[in-house]
């Protein structure tokens, strides 16, 4: 494959590493304080096709790794800007994914990391075979980015290694980086087909299965969607694994007939219905893990929240770990969920129940730090925490005052 | 095939002395990657290499949990993938040899998940990386190798030094060990700071330990000398009487 240039190129090279002993020069990582990647959709006529250009100092001009003195780390930006009638804004992660793949097939180079933290290495017999220019980089980049995905009818590289000019750029590669994430945020199980679920914690709680879907991220709150995908991939017979999500059956408590098939699996048949945004009737099972509990509170017909490291005592007298001893070992209990932290940003959160606006009681700590999201929905004045109210009756008495919409009756259930 | 060496004691058996020969030793015949396991002691210092102290394995999974329940982390990079660019990060590359540094234990909270990823993290970097050896200072509890973040270890050199309380120690680590459902190969004693021949009643005791001993090491004169003035062991001269059992040590294992 490699012709023109003067190290091979392929996929058995992916796996190499190149160690300090071998390095001849790196680029961004640790020791460099500015680099990034970032590839952009542009339209056509932005684009000289198959040009790359490189902005200051070539490998050949900097000094290499010293294995006395050191040094020999550079600040790098690579921009890949690609255009073609069927690619839109979504493609760009996927086309920047790619850098760090390309840069691993080529021998003698290695590439760590993404975004704001990339990291690539040449090793010193890839400089010796006369690997000296960057240049040869972006030049493999677009051989291979045009041969491997056929939607990108113009490509051009840029190669920076000029610090200024790289401090310039960074801040608009964060603000990109920045819009992604949100974008990810905004990805709905409606938007999928596959759920993952994972069974790490059944040597605890053996009829436990986190369900992990883009509304839903695991009890634990280590695992999101993403990073179920990301697991099932390199381990599919692993304990996160992927659950085609099957048949819609109640859009509102989140029934699915994929989610229950695998529940009643891998439940050894204890249950085999589960709602996804419901803490009634079929909720979700808890392990011992799980970041938060929701409880029932009966008298105000409403719910609490608290996390595991609130250790005071909740507003129905029980501390967390009270509560948790109740709610762990893989049981489905009505009114009582073991949930991740970040399920309170979602946007199906006890959606059946009535959602954030059914919770009358978290810790101050919670409190604050989902202000944002409880403000958004006019929720923060309306929730007391351990500062205002000390039993249920003082939780009554502050949710008339304060006019909580759910007492008042201002929630409508979804139907 | 990796061979993985994992050495335990309690403080104070010079088992981070031996750790850091056999790392040297065993860096001459092939790449090693270098385990501190023990955040009690400093294989760091003993190898003669800084270290970062926010570059643990620990720190990494402590910062990592953080992120992640403070919504800092993109959603988008998964989390295996991070774990495991953030503990190449942390290596500390030397001649033949990476140092990698677990540090503190777990603190509450939920780890499966974390732990999983580490464990798929570990078990990439060794296959990546090719090293030859493993070697690993291990604390006393020999957290790692009971949360299974070490599976398979080849052979696991327990120390003591010449007591009664020393070797009783010694059995309670391989009944620990036997009791996980980790793979152990080869299990062997090593007794350290001999001076003469051993009593009988530690000869008692180790026998009843059902413990092998595989060697037994003299006081090193050269050792309290390079401790004073707080130089790495590695600095030890080639003949000097721990450099030599070392060695012995090394080739009776045919490592």
């Amino acid at each position: 494959m490699a012709g023109e240039f003067h190290v091979d190129i392929g996929p058995q090279y992916e796996g190499e590493v190149i160690r300090k002993e071998n390095l001849y020069m790196e680029f961004g990582g640790p020791k460099a304080a500015h680099k990034f990647e970032l590839a952009t959709v542009k339209s056509l006529d932005e684009i000289e096709n198959e040009k790359v250009e490189i902005i200051g100092p070539d490998i050949g001009d900097l000094k290499p790794y010293d294995e006395e003195k050191g040094g020999g780390s550079y600040p790098i930006a690579i921009l890949v800007d690609v255009a073609g009638g069927e690619l839109d804004k979504d493609a760009e992660a996927i086309i920047e994914r790619r850098i760090h793949m390309f840069t691993n097939m080529i021998e003698g180079w290695y590439h760590m990391n993404q975004r704001q933290d990339t990291w690539l290495r040449i090793s010193k017999d890839c400089y010796k075979k006369g690997f000296t220019s960057l240049r040869e980089l972006g030049e493999i980049y677009i051989l291979l980015y045009t041969s491997e995905m056929s939607i990108i009818e113009k490509i051009q590289v840029t190669i920076i290694t000029d610090e200024k000019k790289i401090k310039e750029l960074l801040p608009h590669a964060l603000e990109v980086y920045a819009a992604r994430d949100e974008r990810a945020r905004t990805l709905n199980d409606e938007d999928v087909d596959t759920f993952y679920g994972c069974t790490l914690c059944q040597s605890f709680a053996p009829t436990h299965i986190s369900i992990i879907a883009p509304n839903r991220i695991a009890n634990c709150g280590a695992i999101n969607w993403f990073d179920g995908r990301a697991a099932a991939k390199i381990d599919p017979d692993g304990p996160i694994f992927a659950i085609p999500k099957g048949e819609l059956i109640d859009a509102v408590k989140g029934e699915y007939s994929g989610v229950n098939a695998i529940e009643a699996n891998k439940s050894l048949g204890t249950y085999d219905r589960v709602y996804l945004y419901s803490a009634f009737e079929h909720p979700h099972t808890s392990c011992g893990c799980f970041e938060a509990i929701v409880y029932y509170i009966p008298e105000a017909d409403a719910f609490g929240v608290v996390h595991r490291d609130f250790k005071g005592e909740t507003v129905v007298g029980e501390t967390f770990s009270h509560m948790a001893g109740e709610t762990s070992g893989g049981k489905q209990i009505e009114g009582r969920l073991g949930t991740g932290l970040q399920q309170l940003r979602s946007p199906k959160f006890i959606q059946a129940d009535g959602g954030l606006a059914r919770i009358v009681w978290m810790p101050k700590e919670l409190k604050e730090r989902f202000k944002d999201v409880l403000e958004k929905k006019g929720l923060y004045d309306k929730i007391a925490t351990e500062e205002d109210v000390k039993n249920v009756d003082e939780l009554l008495a502050f949710l008339e005052r304060v006019g909580h919409p759910w007492i008042k009756g201002e929630v409508q259930l979804p139907t | 095939m990796t061979k993985t060496i994992a050495i335990a004691g309690k403080g104070g058996t010079g088992k981070t002395t031996v750790a850091a020969l056999l790392i040297k030793l065993l860096s001459q015949k092939g790449l090693v990657l270098a385990v501190d396991a023990d955040p009690s002691t400093n294989l760091s210092q003993a190898l003669g290499l800084l270290l970062d102290d926010s570059k643990t394995v620990g720190r990494i999974r402590e910062k990592m949990a953080e992120d992640v329940s403070k919504g800092r982390l993109s959603p988008t990079i998964a989390k295996p993938e991070y774990l495991f660019s953030k503990i190449v990060e942390s290596l500390v590359e030397s001649k033949g040899f990476d140092l990698l540094s677990m540090g503190r234990p777990e603190g509450p909270g939920c780890y499966c998940a974390s732990n999983e990823f580490l464990r798929a993290s570990l078990d990439k970097l060794v296959k990546d990386y090719k090293y030859n050896y493993i070697v690993m200072d291990c604390e006393a509890g020999m957290e790692h190798i009971s949360r299974q973040t070490t599976r398979d270890v080849d052979v696991l050199l327990i120390m003591s030094d010449p007591t009664i309380k020393g070797v009783t120690t010694a059995a309670r680590m391989k009944k620990l060990i036997e009791d996980l459902r980790s793979n152990v190969g080869k299990v062997g004693l090593i007794i350290n700071r001999v001076r003469g021949e051993l009593s009988t009643e530690i000869k008692k005791a180790i026998d009843e330990s059902g413990l092998q001993v595989i060697a037994l090491i003299p006081e090193d004169p050269d050792m309290a000398g390079l401790e004073m003035k707080g130089r790495p062991v590695t600095e030890l001269p080639q003949e000097s009487s721990l450099q030599l059992k070392v060695k012995e040590i090394a080739e009776g294992l045919r490592l």
